[in-house]
């Protein structure tokens, strides 16, 4: 589907994988889980098993990808912590957006080099104007036409014994 | 999609996409203008869209990604009338031929015609 300024020739894919990422990153993920507690218990026997180092990477993972918005109340930013922050976006930005390239306007087809020679040809012909009136009038018949009839659940239910 | 799997304890289901079906049904009149309007030997491009530049169908040297333009070279050429009523027809002239373009309703339509 193609709107303005679509176009899927570009590097998409090395876009969107740092679409996901935080433009600033946080300074210390583990150092402050959001609700306050430690994830982790330190006074494990010094031989950490790779399990245990797997499972603790899992929590970490899943700690940075949760909002707790029970927290949200307690973390208050100081003003300047505010200005800070918007400092920093505000660079951040300004360096990616300098390296974004500006897309091309899709044209339409390339028309005329000579515009004078247009210019002094006869007018366009009124039953054209005519021909592309009732096309237009078909269509928006055609269009109308199309509507959801839906007929049947497209959700089905998974009877599972 | 069919699932026969009684022996390993599954159900059978069946699903399938009747509105889908449906809906595409009904699309096809507009595909069936956009071949008509193509049979015209003048005429060597068309194309349909909507209020927000979206493709509803095209032919020939118009293609999807003009969608956008189209609509709103005939927006802005509504905007230039006080009349409501009174739809103007955008025509873009050259030696080898016209794209003409017209709004009717929500749907705006582009022909590119050439010098017969």
């Amino acid at each position: 589907m193609g709107c303005c300024y679509s176009g899927e020739d570009n590097n998409s894919g090395e876009v969107k994988s740092s679409e996901t990422d935080p433009l600033i990153p946080p300074p210390n993920p583990t150092s402050k889980p959001p609700n306050g507690t430690d994830w982790i218990t330190t006074n494990v026997p010094s031989a950490r098993t790779d399990e245990q180092a797997l499972l603790n990477s899992i929590i970490t993972k899943t700690a940075q990808n949760i909002i707790d918005v029970s927290a949200a109340d307690s973390v208050v930013m100081e003003q300047h912590e505010y200005m800070d922050k918007a400092r920093q976006y505000s660079t951040k930005l300004a360096v990616l957006s300098s390296n974004l390239h500006q897309k091309k306007a899709l044209t339409l087809p390339s028309l005329t080099s000579q515009p004078h020679q247009v210019l002094a040809s006869d007018l366009v012909p009124y039953s054209d104007v005519q021909q592309v009136s009732k096309i237009a009038a078909y269509a928006y018949s055609a269009i109308s036409q199309i509507k959801v009839d839906a007929k049947e659940e497209l959700v089905v239910q998974f009877a599972i014994p | 999609m069919k699932l026969s799997t009684t022996e390993t304890g599954f159900r059978t289901v069946h699903l399938n996409f009747p509105c889908i079906y449906h809906l595409l049904a009904m699309e096809s009149s507009l595909e069936q203008h956009l071949d008509d309007t193509m049979k015209n030997p003048a005429v060597v491009g068309v194309l349909c869209t909507d209020q927000q530049g979206h493709n509803l169908g095209c032919r020939g040297s118009l293609s999807d990604e003009q969608g956008g333009v189209v609509s709103v070279l005939a927006q802005q050429a509504a905007a230039l009338t006080k009349d409501p009523t009174d739809t103007p027809t955008v025509c873009l002239e050259s030696e080898s031929g016209n794209i003409l373009v017209r709004s009717h309703g929500t749907i705006t339509v582009a022909v590119h015609k050439i010098a017969s």
